[in-house]
């Protein structure tokens, strides 16, 4: 069977949306396709080792906040780096800082992110997979 | 299978998912079907509502046979051949 690829530019650093990616992968994980993601701008903040267990930053509906975060342990919805973790133990899951965007936020080595992270890498990468993908979402 | 021949067949690995919600039943599928043999059965235990249609889109793509739904009060029990 064809191994299919999904690429993901992951812009936002919000619990919402990174949420969502993590599902997004889940269902990646279960058709054991190949993921490149690419954490770009506000995403990296997320990453670094110091924010990525903040659960302050709702970009969507950012009024029912309180709600949305209650909403998602009454569900025993796993933290979005859980949901990231498991996706990479299941298939084949790469995950890109952009090294400018590691740059914004005084992030300059692969150590001042989560050991989720892979490397850091340029924007021919990102084009390089975009290209090669049967799936490319933006988050 | 119709609901009588689900309930009697044979299950050789029972996967208890009730207790989480999308993509967590699915990605339980995912990690027990590596347990059983090829023409075995599996059920999965979900209360989430959109895994009684996951399940047999990813049986379809992955090349399992998917057998049927049972709904039980509150959950669906959903059967699959390796």
């Amino acid at each position: 069977m064809e191994t299919k690829k999904l690429t993901l530019a992951l812009f936002s650093g919000s619990v919402d949306k990174l949420t969502a990616a993590g599902v997004i992968l889940g269902g990646a994980a279960a058709e054991d396709m190949d993921v490149e993601i690419f954490v770009l701008l506000q995403a990296a903040f997320a990453f670094k080792k110091e924010n990525a267990m903040v659960n302050d930053r709702v970009s969507e509906i950012s009024d029912k906040k309180d709600e949305f975060l209650a909403s998602l342990k009454r569900l025993q919805a796993p933290h979005w780096t859980e949901a990231f973790k498991t996706a990479k133990e299941m298939t084949n899951v790469k995950i890109h800082i952009c090294g400018f965007a590691g740059k914004v936020w005084h992030g300059e080595k692969l150590d001042d992110f989560i050991d989720l992270a892979d490397d850091i890498c340029g924007i021919g990468e990102y084009m390089t997979s975009a290209e090669t993908s049967g799936i490319n979402l933006f988050i | 299978m119709n609901t009588e021949e689900l309930i009697a067949v044979q299950v050789d690995k029972s996967v208890d998912a009730r207790g989480t919600s999308c993509p967590g039943p699915l990605l339980a599928a995912k990690k027990a079907i590596g347990q059983i043999d090829k023409g075995q059965v599996m059920e999965v235990l979900s209360a989430d509502e959109g895994t009684r249609r996951d399940i047999p889109k990813w049986c379809n793509k992955k090349g399992f046979e998917y057998l049927g739904t049972v709904e039980e009060s509150g959950f669906f029990k959903i059967f699959l051949r390796k």
